[in-house]
């Protein structure tokens, strides 16, 4: 077919002359440009012409089908426009090959373009879906567009003859990118990701699932409206961090409300003594307390002021009607291990028996230095206590009691009935208080092994008596016992003197031995100033000077007392009879007429030889036993 | 420590033992049955078109890769007088009414046939392509020749297994699950294309034919579906 064509061409332009001037030329070639189907059952094949070579120019379409020699022209040049051919469902035959070819035909020739192979299966190009409807909604507060579409109406998805998946994209105004999603087969899509109050462009397109992408869908325009939750939501997220961060300060407050108090509430400072460093008590190194209780000018020899030195002493009266009494620095000592109040809490601030505790520690210095101004041997509470140990051991030694005045020890032993919980809470009070009071004890260079031992002695024996401290305490524990140093027992079987707490005592300076019990036990009661104890009358507190050191408890239950000059000798303790109750009074003397006889029984110049250096005398009061 | 350890394995133990639960759960809610099993979960003659649409649309779409990867510059043959597949033979609905009017046994019947028919080209194209020393990239061609040819044994078991079923719930009365082949000899379809080896422009011959066929049984399916399932979106 093709050959005839052309060379009935050829002919028709030999034929024509060539004397006319005009350049005329036959047209070139034609090019099939594309052909599209829009739901398979047509299709359309669209050429592009080229120069018509100034003649007026036809162009026909032929096409072979599926290797057939049969030669087809276009049926339809019209319906789809200039330079197309239109295949309609008639014509048109799926997976079939259709071999194309375009001619160009003017009156000097005729042009042919190079043929295609098209398979309308291949070229599916479908139109853009329509009803392109976006609807915004709102899911829990957030809004969010519903995109929804129809798929173009030509093509049969319905009877499956197509299928077609979707595209859509979105975009806000004014902006450049578009956001692209696939949506698959499904005509509806959900958009989440939007702005309140923005004004969105959507656009859909869709394709076979073998084919061509259709044109983009003619743009929808949405507007978004305010939404207040966005911004409801922010706030709530403002809040949350807020609170977070105000939670960590609280917290961060509460962890430094310590240094804080002291920061903007300074404690008031209280007195103290000059060159005194109180933290040497509580590291407990006797070598820094002695040395730092050396004080070279104390005490002062004239006008001392006892008044302040009142309340280390413990003064012990002995008379018939008048009991003794004992000046316990109740927890004096052991509080101020245990107190909060450090050394520059004022007095007002802390307890009293923090106070007495630091004067305890005064108390000892000054004893101390008087000690060595006498020439005595200085001897802490600890010292009495290790004394009376050492009586006990050895079955000494009858103490003499001072009639004025005993050496207050500080009050470590009471301190222990208050801490009956537990034995361990017991002993380490113990300790501490004994550490407190032992510390500042003043051991001479030349002290004896025993001295040196006394502490560790005397704590070991402490702790036994700890262990014991219940046992007692159920048993007599009726009375109280004098405190710290009375706790502790001379006997030798060392049971430990139930150390009980002198009911309603407060931290004063003075104990007043109530009674003796049959057991030999001093009760001792606190004396107020203000308030009698126990007993009707009170005691008659004899501030002064006057205090001496309890060498040690006699045989007899006298409580021996070391003066200075002489020592007397008192009767012996009876340790061994005392057994489980409190021994502390019992180093006291236990009966107050063994404490009358011993104070008739002063044995004058009979120096017994002190086990350790534990007794001490205050050389300048001096007591001078009363007599009776 | 040593409680700690055992606590450590113990909870390892309780995690496994719990995702076990889970698989084995998840695994009973839907398993494939295959032969009588008791506790099946037997699926749907929709759920059996979706699979066997899904596997058909897949093979034409490796096939088509295939058939891009080939030079567009290969001279075609010249089919002008002569039929270009092997497959010419069998009488298939070129139109969307034509499909229609065929009813859905002989729809079936068509798809099969097709389905059959490639079974022995394909695996003859993979064996050849595997042979071919020349192309470095043959080794992809190959591994995608194999891969059609499983995918039209599984389909034309589905095919059956779809037909059969309807069948049973009384649409395919007339179906017969038995088709005689086309072609006793099993290597007659290939020598179509080429008697002895198949070389790189036998493969595009073979490919091309295939692309189309593949595209007709996917079509025919989505209309046996369609007709089967009529709903507003199928």
């Amino acid at each position: 077919m093709t050959e005839i064509v052309k060379c009935a061409l050829l002919l028709a332009l030999f034929s024509v002359p060539c004397t006319r001037g005009t350049r005329y030329s036959p047209p070139d070639k034609p090019k099939l440009t594309s052909c599209r189907s829009p739901e398979k059952e047509t299709f359309t094949c669209w050429w592009q012409p080229g120069h018509d070579g100034g003649l007026p120019t036809t162009y026909a379409l032929y096409y072979l089908k599926d290797n057939s020699d049969t030669i087809y022209e276009c049926p339809d040049y019209h319906t789809a426009g200039e330079n197309s051919c239109f295949f309609n469902k008639n014509d048109t035959s799926v997976w079939v090959n259709y071999n194309i070819t375009v001619v160009a035909t003017n009156a000097l020739g005729s042009n042919f373009s190079d043929p295609e192979d098209v398979d309308v299966a291949y070229i599916v190009q479908p139109h853009t879906p329509e009803n392109v409807t976006v609807n915004v909604m709102e899911d829990k507060g957030w809004p969010f567009l519903r995109v929804s579409w129809e798929s173009p109406h030509k093509a049969d998805i319905r009877s499956g003859w197509i299928t077609l998946i979707y595209e859509l994209r979105v975009k806000l105004e004014g902006e450049e990118e578009w956001e692209e999603h696939h949506a698959g087969q499904q005509k509806m899509f959900n958009i989440f990701s939007i702005r309140s109050g923005s004004t969105y462009l959507v656009q859909v397109r869709c394709k076979p699932d073998h084919g061509f992408w259709s044109e983009w869908s003619s743009t929808t325009y949405v507007k978004v409206p305010e939404y207040f939750f966005r911004e409801r939501s922010l706030w709530i997220l403002v809040m949350i961090f807020s609170s977070f961060t105000l939670i960590i300060l609280l917290w961060i407050v509460h962890m430094n409300s310590h240094s804080l108090k002291h920061c903007l509430l300074p404690p008031v400072p209280g007195p103290k003594i000059k060159g005194f460093d109180q933290q040497i008590f509580k590291n407990g190194r006797s070598d820094e307390i002695l040395s730092a209780l050396m004080v070279p000018n104390f005490p002062p020899t004239k006008s001392s002021n006892y008044e302040d030195l009142l309340v280390e002493y413990l003064e012990v009266y002995v008379s018939e009607e008048q009991e003794l009494i004992l000046e316990e620095s109740k927890d004096s000592c052991l509080k101020s291990d245990s107190s909060t109040c450090d050394s520059d809490s004022g007095r007002g601030s802390c307890d009293s028996h923090t106070l007495l505790t630091d004067k305890c520690g005064e108390a000892k210095r000054e004893r101390r230095a008087s000690g060595e101004d006498s020439g005595m041997t200085i001897e802490s509470q600890k010292g009495w206590e290790e004394e009376a140990l050492s009586y006990t051991q050895e079955d000494v030694a009858t103490p003499d009691v001072s009639s004025r005045r005993v050496k207050t020890w500080p009050s470590v032993f009471s301190t222990v009935p208050q801490y009956t919980t537990s034995p361990l809470d017991q002993k380490t009070s113990l300790e501490l208080s004994k550490q407190h009071c032992l510390s500042d004890t003043l051991f001479p260079p030349g002290s004896s092994t025993k001295e040196v031992l006394g502490p560790n002695y005397w704590e070991f024996d402490l702790s036994n008596k700890q262990s014991h401290l219940p046992q007692p305490q159920t048993h007599g524990s009726q009375q109280l016992q004098a405190h710290s140093d009375v706790n502790i027992s001379y006997t030798g079987n060392k049971q430990v003197p139930a150390l009980l707490q002198l009911p309603g005592f407060k931290s004063t300076e003075y104990v007043e031995v109530q009674k003796v019990n049959q057991e030999d036990m001093v009760i001792l009661q606190p004396v107020e100033s203000d308030n009698c104890g126990r007993d009707e009358e009170c005691p008659h507190v004899l501030q002064g000077e006057d205090y001496s050191k309890v060498k040690g408890v006699g045989s007899d239950n006298l409580l021996l007392l070391q003066s200075g000059v002489k020592a007397r000798m008192g009767d012996e303790m009876e340790a061994n009879g005392v057994s489980e109750s409190c021994y502390t009074s019992s180093s006291f003397a236990t009966t107050q007429k063994h404490i009358d006889s011993m104070h008739s029984a002063t044995i004058p110049g009979q120096e017994e030889p002190i086990r350790a250096t534990t007794g001490y005398v205050d050389t300048t009061t001096m007591f001078t036993l009363p007599m009776y | 420590m040593d409680s700690l350890v055992v606590l450590t394995v113990l909870t390892w133990f309780a995690v496994i033992a719990l995702m076990y639960l889970k698989y084995s759960v998840m695994a009973d809610a839907a398993p494939i049955c295959s032969y009588g099993q008791a506790t099946c979960h037997v699926p749907s003659l929709a759920d059996l078109f979706d699979r066997v649409i899904q596997q058909s649309s897949r093979m034409h779409g490796i096939s088509t890769d295939l058939h891009s990867e080939f030079d567009h510059y290969l001279p075609s043959k010249n089919f002008i007088g002569k039929q270009r597949c092997h497959t010419y033979a069998i009488l298939t609905p070129d139109d969307k009414e034509k499909a229609q009017r065929l009813g859905r046994e002989q729809l079936t019947e068509v798809i099969l046939r097709l389905l059959m028919a490639w079974g022995d080209p394909l695996s003859q194209l993979h064996w050849s392509m595997s042979q071919d020393q020349n192309q470095d990239f043959n080794q992809y061609r190959s591994n995608k020749a194999l891969e059609i040819s499983d995918i039209v044994r599984e389909l034309k078991d589905g095919v059956i297994k779809v037909a059969e079923r309807m069948k049973r719930l009384g649409l395919n009365g007339n179906f017969v699950s038995y088709i005689s082949p086309e072609n006793v000899d099993p290597f007659s379809a290939i020598s179509f294309y080429k008697r002895g080896e198949l070389n790189s422009v036998d493969h595009q011959d073979l490919l091309y034919c295939f692309r189309r066929d593949s595209h007709k049984v996917k079509t025919y399916l989505r209309i046996l579906k369609c007709s089967t399932f009529p709903t507003l979106d199928c």
